[in-house]
């Protein structure tokens, strides 16, 4: 066993970077408020394992392993002697950045809501949006008007002013809208439907990697009936870009 | 169904005229974050000013070859007290992404059994709710969560493994009895790291929801307490 290991560390190739300021502090959780048992001096290197939120795992010429900020890492420099890049997750990432997920609640046609969505950028404006959202009607006898089921949703965002704090956007998609079976109602029709929207909303950065979105949008529901349906939905949540 | 196509057409037309679309590319052209604040950039070979604005190459982030390890997901087995159905185990999973060292999401959902209710104690064979034999209450929920006062513990005088406390609340729904309910949770936990990719965590929440099921309309609360046992990748 102790002759493989060092065979399977050659096989994994880490980056190495040198320590460039004084020193560098390593503790033993990727958080501060775990202690600093080791410090390594300028001009030795470490090799980063692996990254976890705001820390980096590294190993010393020693073998020693701790946990490093990012912020110090930054610090360091490559074997080129150029410094270090990590997408530090700040306000240049919420302008910038390639996935971007939340939750979000609010009011579907009079009943709750409970909404998920992953998003990913085309580019700083555009951005695919995927969504999956629960509507749950507050009484257990459910009407027209009161009634539980859920939306699965694609669509496009359009984010126009993406470098300001406070930045609307315009949305349009399409998607399925499931209503559940009534036991007390079996005869309903149309509990699968297929929908399309067009909303609008905004979102507001807060600080590192999160921000606001709020929205609105307007579903027209095509059923078999003769004529289509028209929701409303507002819903207001919590998003972090990765 | 002729609605229905003049909206789809509609969709297409208005979503190759969005604005955004003039600069839309492939998705593996996408330009990488903007480099950090704190990383000096070099000033030395800046292009001269040019009256139309070229999209600027920006440097090759070096960091590629770097594991992300954020997201955690498990397993957890424990107890849940569901109002007026008694104390029975319970079951689900979690997903949990860490966005920073202090704040994280989580989807969770989990599965239980109903008890007997004190009327069908003291009826027996009776069924009130038409329950049948499916006495299931499964439930999710979408959290928010702080982790706070992080530290160590010392298993005798060579070992130390990480822990943290945190709380989480969020909001999610409760299904039983063919009743689903818009549910708020909340609760709290601690959580020990044996190593850096294994945790095991106990933890308490209650679920509020609103219930009309015996009649009129109660809170309910269910308190539910259990291992988690999460791996991180």
């Amino acid at each position: 066993m102790f002759v493989a290991a060092p065979a399977a560390h050659a096989a994994k190739e880490y980056l190495q970077v040198f320590v460039a300021e004084p020193y560098l502090e390593m503790r033993t959780g990727p958080g501060r408020g775990y202690p600093v048992t080791q410090v390594v001096g300028r001009g030795e290197s470490v090799e980063i394992l692996k990254r976890r939120t705001d820390w980096l795992k590294v190993r010393t010429e020693r073998g020693i392993e701790g946990w490093a900020a990012q912020r110090d890492m930054v610090r360091t420099q490559l074997a080129d002697g150029s410094y270090l890049t990590i997408d530090l997750g700040d306000r240049n990432g919420y302008r910038s950045h390639r996935w971007e997920a939340g939750g979000m609640v609010g009011d579907f046609d009079g009943a709750n809501l409970v909404s998920g969505y992953l998003a990913f950028s085309l580019n700083d404006h555009l951005k695919i949006d995927a969504s999956v959202s629960q509507f749950l009607g507050v009484t257990s006898n459910a009407t027209p008007a009161d009634r539980s089921g859920y939306t699965l949703d694609i669509g496009l965002n359009h984010v126009f002013f993406p470098e300001w704090r406070l930045s609307p956007f315009v949305t349009l998609g399409g998607g399925l809208f499931n209503v559940n079976e009534d036991p007390q109602n079996p005869q309903a029709v149309d509990l699968h439907d297929e929908s399309a929207y067009y909303g609008a909303g905004f979102r507001f950065y807060l600080t590192r990697r999160f921000f606001v979105r709020g929205e609105y949008k307007n579903r027209v529901v095509f059923t078999s009936r003769n004529d289509n349906e028209e929701l409303e939905e507002w819903k207001v949540g919590l998003a972090f870009f990765f | 169904m002729e609605s229905r196509t003049r909206i789809l057409f509609l969709m297409l037309a208005a979503s190759t005229a969005l604005p955004g679309c003039a600069s839309l590319r492939w998705p593996w052209q996408h330009e990488p974050p903007p480099v950090s604040e704190s990383a000096p950039a070099d000033t030395d070979n800046a292009p001269p000013p040019r009256v139309i604005e070229p999209e600027v190459e920006r440097r090759e982030i070096k960091v590629a070859k770097i594991d992300q390890e954020n997201i955690e997901v498990g397993a957890f087995y424990g107890v849940m007290s569901v109002d007026d159905f008694g104390s029975n185990p319970v079951y689900g999973a979690s997903i949990t992404y860490h966005v920073t060292e202090d704040f994280f999401f989580r989807a969770e959902g989990g599965q239980t059994k109903l008890g007997l209710t004190s009327f069908e104690i003291l009826n027996p064979g009776s069924d009130p709710l038409n329950l049948g034999t499916d006495r299931r209450l499964t439930y999710y929920g979408l959290s928010i969560g702080y982790n706070f006062l992080p530290g160590e513990v010392f298993l005798g005088r060579n070992q130390a493994m990480n822990s943290t406390f945190y709380v989480l609340g969020g909001v999610g729904s409760t299904k039983f009895a063919d009743d689903e309910r818009f549910t708020l949770n909340f609760g709290g936990g601690y959580k020990v790291l044996p190593t850096d990719w294994l945790a095991v965590s106990i933890e308490v929440q209650d679920r509020v929801y609103e219930s009309d099921i015996f009649g009129k309309n109660e809170l309910v609360n269910n308190l539910e307490a259990y291992l988690n046992l999460t791996v991180f990748f």
